[in-house]
């Protein structure tokens, strides 16, 4: 149980271990989303809720709940509070 | 399996299954935006909505001043088949 | 499958596919297959004057993955029919 939360070892176990926390999901378009990951699967695909949309660094939008297509996902960040 | 599980998040796609008849927002790739009534999805995010609003964002450059004029063109379409690899992102209406 | 299916049911009808290069062809629609490739039979282009090079074609057959839209017909679109199709769809 332990091991996984503090020094996740493959990139699954660190998927594993963000859920519900706060992350910024950077897309190939360069546009970020930050929220709380909802849940993910094996495509990539996200559920965020409480998203907000970054457009070159400037908050463009939120959204309550969020689905993103995994394809466009360049990379899943944790970030702090 | 059944009951239970028809109104909980355990996968993503779950949270489209919960919009099925409700309106929501779709961002496409090319600067455009969707907002209609999800009749139908599948797992590659193909979709039939209804009563679409379709919004198309362009930049313009200003030829004397060199300022970027932002435009918004938009539509009405009855019916609309969606094919999945242009979605980006999915969200129910905006409820703030 | 559950557009494929849909799609079948379409057959005959007049739809209108936009691309992803922007171009919108109004036909009737003659046969589609697993991948959503669609054959159209007399087709015209939305915006002739934009594209004259597409006057003469009359029938044409579009690989799915270009397609970007596909505008149905009001009268062939049941409700009820997809909601339960896509339930059943999402079980698995």
């Amino acid at each position: 149980m332990e091991e996984v939360s503090a020094s996740a070892r493959t990139p699954a176990d660190f998927l594993k271990s963000i859920k519900g926390k706060p992350v910024v999901v950077k897309l190939n378009s360069g546009v970020d989303y930050r929220g709380i990951l909802a849940c993910l699967d094996g495509y990539m695909n996200i559920a965020m809720e409480q998203t907000e949309e970054y457009v070159n660094g400037q908050l463009k939008n939120k959204y309550g709940d969020a689905f993103i297509r995994g394809n466009n996902v360049l990379y899943i960040s944790t970030v702090k509070n | 399996m059944a009951d239970e599980d028809a109104a909980t998040v355990k996968e993503p796609l779950d949270l489209i299954r919960l919009s099925l008849d409700e309106r929501i927002y779709v961002k496409l790739r090319g600067d455009r935006e969707l907002r209609g009534r999800l009749h139908a999805y599948d797992q590659h995010l193909n979709m039939i909505l209804g009563e679409v609003e379709e919004t198309i964002t362009t930049v313009e450059i200003d030829d004397e001043t060199y300022e970027e004029i932002i435009k918004t063109q938009k539509r009405m379409v009855p019916y609309l088949f969606v094919r999945g690899d242009g979605v980006i992102l999915c969200a129910p209406p905006l409820r703030q | 499958m559950l557009f494929y299916s849909y799609f079948k049911t379409l057959v005959g009808k007049e739809v209108t596919v936009e691309l992803k290069n922007d171009l919108a062809i109004t036909g009737t629609l003659h046969s589609v297959d697993q991948y959503l490739n669609v054959k159209l039979n007399n087709v015209k282009v939305v915006n002739e004057a934009k594209y004259p090079h597409m006057m003469s074609v009359r029938n044409c057959f579009i690989r799915g993955s270009v397609v970007r839209y596909v505008q149905l017909p009001p009268g062939s679109v049941d409700i009820e029919i997809l909601h339960d199709a896509t339930r059943r769809e999402a079980r698995g």
